[in-house]
């Protein structure tokens, strides 16, 4: 035992609170987001108790008007007051944390239980009763069926209004059964359970085995149960969606036969397929039109003040549904009251039971299936033998319901899934619901919407997140190798638990898959920054891969999605998909010419027919035969097997008979019509796209220019900076030339200043020389008188001497006289030729006094210095 | 005037590199190369449980059902010093998941088809996949035949022999495998890295 709990704690550790396995890698984050999760669960599961509080209050008065209003149902409307002041007392204990009986042992030790008994009373009860209501419901499906008219179909309505008004009050006439008390009790047991479980780890062994005891219990004693009674205004709600959707289907019945179509049909133009609309506004006689139009004002006007308090509904889902109500409001959003035909999913059972091989589900399906089964939320604590029994008979069940998508692998995941929340057959209504309507075509063997989804989505990528898209194509990434599987799975095993529950919660509220785009291109908004950073296809797709597994913040997921992307509307989706269908089918038809491998014998005619031709008349032919079949309590087998026997031969493929052709040739005309408009539209889109590109390619011319100019401008800046550094050293020469100017300058005048110098010295040379000259000339002169006096002597000493002397002495003295004048001629010319040789000038200084020998002397060395001066 | 002529050869040259890119997807250089690698075959032979066992070591025989297609990568480096990188797709098995199989395997510059010695319908889908990447695959695709659950030999229902000579008819590598055993496991990506054409040193 012991080991056993230690097992269990390590598995519970790897496990959420849904009972789902965690990654590894993600139990951390997830231990820091259970808090938050708790916090928001408490928070949502108060303000739901207060809506349906409410809601129960303004349903009951509603209800009270309504009845009264009915005549003719008079023993009634004392029963429905009853009721009314029953449930007054209600109200205060039915809080939002009631659970239905069944859903708990189901949901296993996840939700908490707070049963109060009324409530619990009354579930029970309305059980018992379903068959009394049932039969009263059945006429109005014969209606119905055989509806030709809007008027009829009208009333058909109003009938159903009626039984399902009168199915209340009958329910609290009945009283209480003792095995509602014990199951009040387990109940009780299991919420305390919870209770541990949800604080704690819970105790293994013994939780287990009290749950399979119930699960055993509960699987026997009941694989179907109402809602809670508060959920009603809800589930009203939605059923008018599903009302509208059922009443097109009709339509298809009536074109099938032959009938002209139904007006009523005007009035749901949103949900479904837009091949199919255009089929009814062309085949529609104008003559309906008006009448149309008017009926489609009356259920508008019907429809507009019962549900006031739509948007809050719609803000109340946004921030998610309360654990413990996410079963029953699903169902209600699903619209699985107004979808269910009694005995419809035991009777497939039956028939897939007794049915040989041969005529039942196909053995691919069937295999595939089991293959499926260990592969579903493996380990998953409640997907024990039995339910796995359950989810067997329940996808088997579907397989048999819609053969035009019999099993495609990811609706064992939604299966499970809802087998976790809700009873078996509830499980399988809204199953039949979610693949049958909301995501109708998605599933079939070409999975051609699905298809069609990814080029949408694709689009709406581009559109959104271009610069991201940009990055991806350059990596070689395409989106919807992620997006595909995101959405063939609905985000299941593709992100954390709590966030997928509250995709789903949003999804099925809104009923079609305009939130499986949202949340897709949420996720791109939060993770594009992440992904723009990557560098190869590996990186990119790993990364968006784990950081989408991540993704444990819930309600900033959803309100992302909800807020950030309001154009992606229902209407703008079937116009993209309308776009995109006939590229699809062209590829798909491609595949059929080429004749595949596994494909068996079927033609390519035939195949474009069980295709084309939309399936869901044949199925809703079936299942309102089927309540036909229940209703007259006879086991009609005739009927019966006439529309086995419709089924398979659709499975067979033996040619369809002749109406059913026109039919088709109809179908294929507007289909053929559809596709002429959308390749008009392609050709508006294209030659959009062209200009598009114009426009592209002008830009890069524009750009090219720039970068041109750009570079221009570079280049004339390069100049500019080369002319600079030119100009700079100009400069420098012109420095340098200045400077040498100034030392040439300088050296000029130092030239001059020599110069003045020199002609100073010259000058002053002159000067001397003057005086030298004037001295020469006063030495002359004194020669000339010393010459003179000389004479004057020699002539006094001559005359003595002659007075002396004999004549011959007077000749004597002119000798003489002679004599000294040649000395003086000579001393002269010595004196002027002293300068040019000294043998002179030595003759003469003898002979010269010793003054003129000074003055010769100064004049010569003048002489000399200014030799010198002038070599220098 | 010099820079105008330059100019449109640096934006063909840019736009050369974005085309090119796509192509050389499969192969980064001559040592490190990138490898896109698609797995296709039947519903339950082991695709998943292959790639889990080759990229994380693991085995569960309980795994989940794959979707659409799941993604995981994983290198390894060979005795030449070069390094591969895996890329791998690992499809849904389902057949009519097949309509969605050429988004995975366009491109792809490795297929491995798997298929259940166990199981003789799934040898026959394997030829199938074959054709279909034979004719629609990249031409110079590397094929690799691979029977799984080769641990179950005393349940086999394809011979070893039959598997050899498919595979050899259409020029394709051949293994046995058991993804839960590991046998050849590592063998079946190393030898596929082997065959992978190198990027000629000229380009």
């Amino acid at each position: 035992m012991a080991d056993n709990n230690k097992a269990f704690l390590v598995e519970h550790r790897r496990r959420d609170s849904y009972g789902f396995a965690l990654r590894p890698q993600h139990i951390e984050r997830y231990r820091e987001y259970v808090s938050i999760y708790k916090e928001e669960e408490g928070e949502r599961s108060s303000k739901w108790k207060n809506f349906l509080d409410r809601q129960l209050e303004y349903g009951q008065s509603c209800s009270c008007e309504e009845e009264c209003k009915e005549k003719s149902q008079g023993e009634t409307t004392e029963c429905a007051l009853e009721s009314v002041s029953n449930r007054g007392r209600e109200g205060d204990y039915s809080s939002g944390k009631t659970s239905d009986s069944d859903g708990s042992t189901k949901c296993g030790p996840e939700t908490v239980l707070q049963l109060s008994e009324e409530d619990k009373e009354e579930v029970q009860c309305m059980e018992e009763l379903k068959n009394e209501v049932q039969s009263s419901k059945e006429p109005q499906n014969e209606v119905q069926h055989l509806g030709e008219s809007g008027k009829e179909a009208q009333h058909s309505e109003q009938l159903q209004k009626d039984v399902q008004l009168s199915e209340e009050p009958k329910i609290e006439v009945q009283s209480a059964e003792p095995r509602d008390l014990q199951n009040l009790e387990d109940s009780q047991k299991e919420a305390q359970f919870s209770e541990k479980l949800i604080k704690e780890v819970p105790p293994s062994e013994v939780r287990k085995e009290d749950s399979h005891s119930k699960e055993t219990k509960a699987s026997k004693i009941k694989k179907w149960s109402l809602i809670r009674p508060s959920l009603h205004a809800i589930e009203n709600l939605m059923s008018f969606r599903v009302k509208n959707s059922k009443e097109k289907k009709n339509l298809h019945i009536a074109k099938a036969g032959g009938h002209l179509p139904l007006p009523k049909e005007m009035e749901s133009q949103t949900e479904e397929d837009v091949e199919e609309e255009i089929c009814v506004k062309e085949i529609l006689d104008e003559n309906f039109s008006t009448s149309a139009e008017t009926s489609s004002e009356n259920t508008e006007a019907t429809k507009e003040p019962f549900f006031p308090w739509k948007e809050e509904l719609e803000f109340l889902v946004h921030g998610g549904v309360p654990k413990d109500l996410r079963g029953e409001v699903w169902q209600a959003f699903v619209g699985v009251k107004a979808r269910r035909v009694e005995r419809y999913y035991e009777e497939l059972l039956a028939e897939e039971l007794n049915v040989g091989e041969s005529d039942g589900v196909p053995i691919k399906w069937k295999r595939q299936i089991e293959k499926d089964i260990p592969r579903t939320f493996p380990g998953h604590p409640a997907l024990d033998d039995h339910g796995r029994d359950s989810l067997r008979r329940l996808l088997l069940a579907y397989a048999k319901h819609n053969p035009s998508v019999g099993y495609c692998q990811a609706m064992n995941f939604f299966a499970g899934l809802l087998l976790l929340l809700m009873p078996e057959e509830n499980a399988f209504w809204t199953f039949v619901g979610i693949i049958d309507e909301f995501f109708d075509g998605y599933y079939t063997e070409e999975m051609i919407e699905s298809q069609v989804d990814q080029l949408v989505f694709e689009e709406l990528m581009r559109e959104r997140f271009p610069k991201l898209v940009n990055h991806l194509d350059y990596l070689g990434v395409q989106v919807t190798w992620l997006s595909g599987p995101w959405f063939l799975s609905i985000f299941v095993n593709m992100l954390p638990w709590e966030s997928v529950l509250r995709i789903w919660d949003v999804l099925l509220f809104e009923g079609n898959r305009v939130m499986l785009f949202r949340t897709a291109l949420a996720l791109m908004e939060l993770y594009s920054p992440a992904l723009l950073t990557t560098k190869d296809a590996g990186d990119a797709i790993t990364l968006l891969q784990n950081l989408a597994g991540s993704t444990f913040d819930s309600s900033q997921l959803v309100l992302t999605a909800c807020m950030g992307f309001l154009a992606v509307t229902e209407a703008r989706l079937q116009e993209m998909r309308k776009k995109h269908r006939p590229a699809i089918l062209e590829i798909v038809e491609e595949r059929f010419k080429k004749g595949r491998v596994w494909n068996d014998s079927k033609g390519l005619a035939s195949k474009l027919y069980s295709f084309k031709h939309d399936h869901v008349p044949l199925i809703e032919e079936e299942k309102i035969g089927e309540g036909e079949v229940s209703q007259l309590n006879t086991c009609s087998s005739n009927l019966d097997d006439f529309l086995i026997g419709l089924s398979n031969n659709s499975e067979a493929d033996s040619l369809p008979d002749l109406q059913e052709q026109v039919v088709w040739m109809k179908v294929e005309l507007c289909r053929l019509l559809d596709e002429k408009r959308s390749a008009i539209l392609r050709a508006e889109e294209l030659e959009t796209a062209l200009v598009e590109m114009v426009k592209e390619d002008n830009r890069r011319e524009l750009t090219a220019k720039i970068e041109l100019l750009e570079q221009e401008v570079a280049e004339l800046r390069q100049a500019l900076a080369d002319k600079k550094e030119q100009e700079y050293a100009m400069l420098q020469v012109l420095m340098r030339v200045e400077q040498e100017q100034r030392i040439t300058e300088e050296a000029r005048l130092n030239a001059e200043q020599a110069a003045s110098t020199q002609k100073n010295a010259v000058c002053v040379l002159q000067e001397k020389y003057d005086k030298a000259m004037a001295k020469v000339a006063q030495m002359e002169q004194r020669v000339v008188m010393a010459e003179s006096m000389l004479e004057a002597t020699i002539h006094y000493e001559s005359g003595q001497a002659r007075a002396v002397s004999s004549p011959r002495s007077m000749r004597n003295p002119s000798t003489s006289i002679e004599s000294p004048r040649r000395r003086i001629s000579l001393f002269g010319l010595g004196w002027r030729d002293r300068n040019k040789g000294k043998p002179v000038n030595e003759d003469s200084s003898d002979c010269t006094s010793s003054n003129d020998g000074k003055d010769s002397k100064t004049l010569l060395s003048h002489n000399n210095n200014k030799d010198k001066r002038q070599q220098d | 005037m010099g820079c105008s002529s330059s100019l449109p050869g640096r934006s063909s040259e840019q736009l050369g590199g974005l085309n090119n890119n796509p192509e050389t997807n499969g192969v980064s250089d001559a040592k490190n190369l990138r490898v896109k690698l698609v797995l296709l075959g039947d519903s339950g032979v082991g695709k998943s449980c292959i790639v889990l066992r080759f990229v994380r070591g693991q085995f569960d025989p309980t795994s989940k059902v794959t979707i659409g297609a799941s993604f995981l990568s994983q290198t390894i480096a060979l005795q030449d010093s070069t390094t591969v990188k895996f890329e791998i797709w690992d499809t849904a098995g389902q057949e009519r998941y097949a309509a969605l199989a050429p988004l995975y395997y366009r491109g792809a510059a490795v297929g491995v088809v798997v298929y259940d010695i166990t199981s003789p319908e799934s040898f026959n889908k394997a030829q199938y996949w074959v054709k279909e990447l034979q004719k629609h695959g990249s031409p110079d695709i590397v094929l690799a035949l691979v029977g799984n659950k080769a641990d179950l030999h005393e349940k086999r229902e394809v011979p070893v022999q039959d598997g050899i000579d498919y595979a050899e008819k259409n020029g394709m590598f051949f293994i046995e495998t058991s993804a839960k055993t590991a046998d050849n496991i590592n063998q079946l990506f190393e030898e596929i890295a082997k065959r992978i054409p190198r990027p000629s040193t000229s380009s």
